[in-house]
């Protein structure tokens, strides 16, 4: 039985007519002029709180939601690119140390070409492709060899000084016995006192001066240059300073280590000398042109 | 076709050992590739192998040393035949084995080159040569020949190939 059947007339009508007061109040409101309106945004306004809280929890939310899916989610791709551009990086630091090393190796064998242009030497610019085969030897190979006119016992250097002597060639190859070797000896000179003494390296690749003269007023730090007495090298290039004296009571001569100039295990070009002049006739020596007074 | 397969590892092993042994070297001492190589034929393949490679291998690398031609030919000639005999003639080829054959050979090897190489000698010298270079470079080279050996049973053994020249004959 419906619920309507039971409930008053009266009440009814009540309810009809409170309906339409609300109505028209409402419609009233409409008309009503602005100042006299403030006094229901008032009564608003704690409705309007309780709206709000909730409002900015769901606002809150859905700025969490959307930055989970800028960063997160959306942002898939920018992570992709970045990992793009990392590789990108690192072939660009690839690329940058490879253009670098050429660079030096370029600026290395530009040292030895003004050098060689300089030197009244004849000279072959050679590059190092490989070091030692065995313990036993302190020895290079470089990529001159007969074909490029180089022989054994040629001369080795450097714009910087001695570097060894050629010991075998190949037809495109040849092997050089760096100083710091015992099998290689040369003639050398203490720069300043001009006391002569061979140049020979140690098992333990070190450069010894042997022969030195026992009055030889030889001192730490003394310049050693080649005393152009073999047929390899030229009077007067560099090989190293003295760095420790040595005689005992018994021996005839004295002996000095030498501190190379050359960082053998640096190299990457060299020079072979093919000709030199190993000395100058005395006719052609002239001395210097004194300044007029 | 085994015959070019070895020339081209032994051509390998040279230059490996010419450009790379810088790279390898520890406190200065380098192994030699091309003693292990020769030491190494000879424990898996025998002594004939032994000695082929040996030769070849000692011959590419006396085209590249300092020294006459003939020294490495004859010592890495003598090491892959010491060693295929060694550890197939009187021992099992097992990882100790290996090593000490290594050694020995290494040593007697480095002996031989340290004599040609530096004829007139003081024992201060020697004795420093030994210590600093001779010794620690066998020691290298055995260690590498140990793993060298230990990794190509391993692959041998996962490829299902039958060890027969192992142990005793």
């Amino acid at each position: 039985m419906p619920r309507s059947e039971h409930t008053f007339p009266l009440a009814q009508g009540i309810r009809r007519a409170l309906v339409i007061v609300v109505i028209l109040f409402l419609t009233l409101l409409l008309f009503l002029p602005r100042q006299s309106q403030e006094w229901l945004g008032q009564v608003g306004d704690p409705l309007a709180m309780i709206l709000e809280t909730p409002l900015h929890a769901v606002a809150s939310m859905q700025d969490s939601l959307q930055e989970i899916w800028n960063h997160y989610i959306a942002l898939q791709h920018v992570w992709e690119e970045n990992e793009t551009l990392r590789q990108k990086i690192r072939e660009l630091e690839g690329e940058r140390n490879l253009l670098k090393e050429q660079a030096i190796i370029t600026g290395q064998f530009q040292e030895l070409e003004a050098y060689q242009e300089t030197t009244p030497m004849m000279t072959t610019a050679a590059r190092i492709i490989g070091r030692n085969v065995s313990n036993w030897y302190q020895a290079m190979i470089i990529d001159k060899g007969a074909r490029d006119g180089i022989h054994a016992e040629m001369g080795v250097i450097t714009e910087a000084g001695v570097v060894g002597r050629v010991v075998r060639t190949n037809p495109t190859t040849a092997i050089v016995l760096l100083l710091s070797d015992p099998n290689v000896a040369i003639t050398g000179m203490i720069q300043t006192s001009r006391d002569q003494g061979i140049i020979q390296g140690t098992p333990q690749g070190n450069i010894q001066m042997k022969y030195l003269p026992p009055l030889s007023p030889v001192q730490l730090g003394d310049e050693v240059v080649t005393s152009g007495l073999t047929d390899d090298f030229p009077r007067g290039l560099y090989i190293g300073r003295i760095q420790q004296v040595t005689k005992a009571a018994t021996d005839l001569f004295q002996s000095g280590g030498i501190a190379p100039v050359v960082d053998f295990s640096k190299l990457e070009g060299v020079l072979v000398i093919t000709s030199f002049q190993t000395s100058t006739p005395a006719s052609q020596i002239s001395p210097e042109p004194s300044p007029l007074p | 076709m085994t015959v070019i397969l070895h020339m081209l590892l032994c051509l390998g092993i040279v230059v490996a050992q010419a450009s790379l042994s810088t790279f390898v070297s520890a406190h200065g001492i380098y192994p030699d590739f091309c003693l292990v190589l020769a030491c190494v034929m000879g424990f898996i393949a025998g002594e004939y192998k032994g000695l082929m490679v040996g030769l070849t291998v000692g011959l590419f690398q006396d085209l590249l040393a300092p020294g006459g031609i003939g020294l490495n030919m004859i010592l890495k000639g003598l090491a892959g035949t010491l060693a295929g005999v060694t550890t197939h003639t009187f021992s099992t080829v097992t990882g100790p084995t290996v090593l000490m054959v290594t050694l020995g050979l290494s040593l007697g090897c480095g002996l031989a080159s340290l004599m040609v190489a530096y004829p007139v000698l003081d024992t201060v010298v020697f004795f420093h040569a030994f210590s600093t270079i001779l010794f620690p470079q066998s020691l290298y080279n055995s260690l590498l020949a140990l793993g060298i050996f230990w990794f190509s049973n391993k692959v041998r053994h996962s490829m299902g190939v039958v060890n027969f020249v192992q142990g005793r004959r």
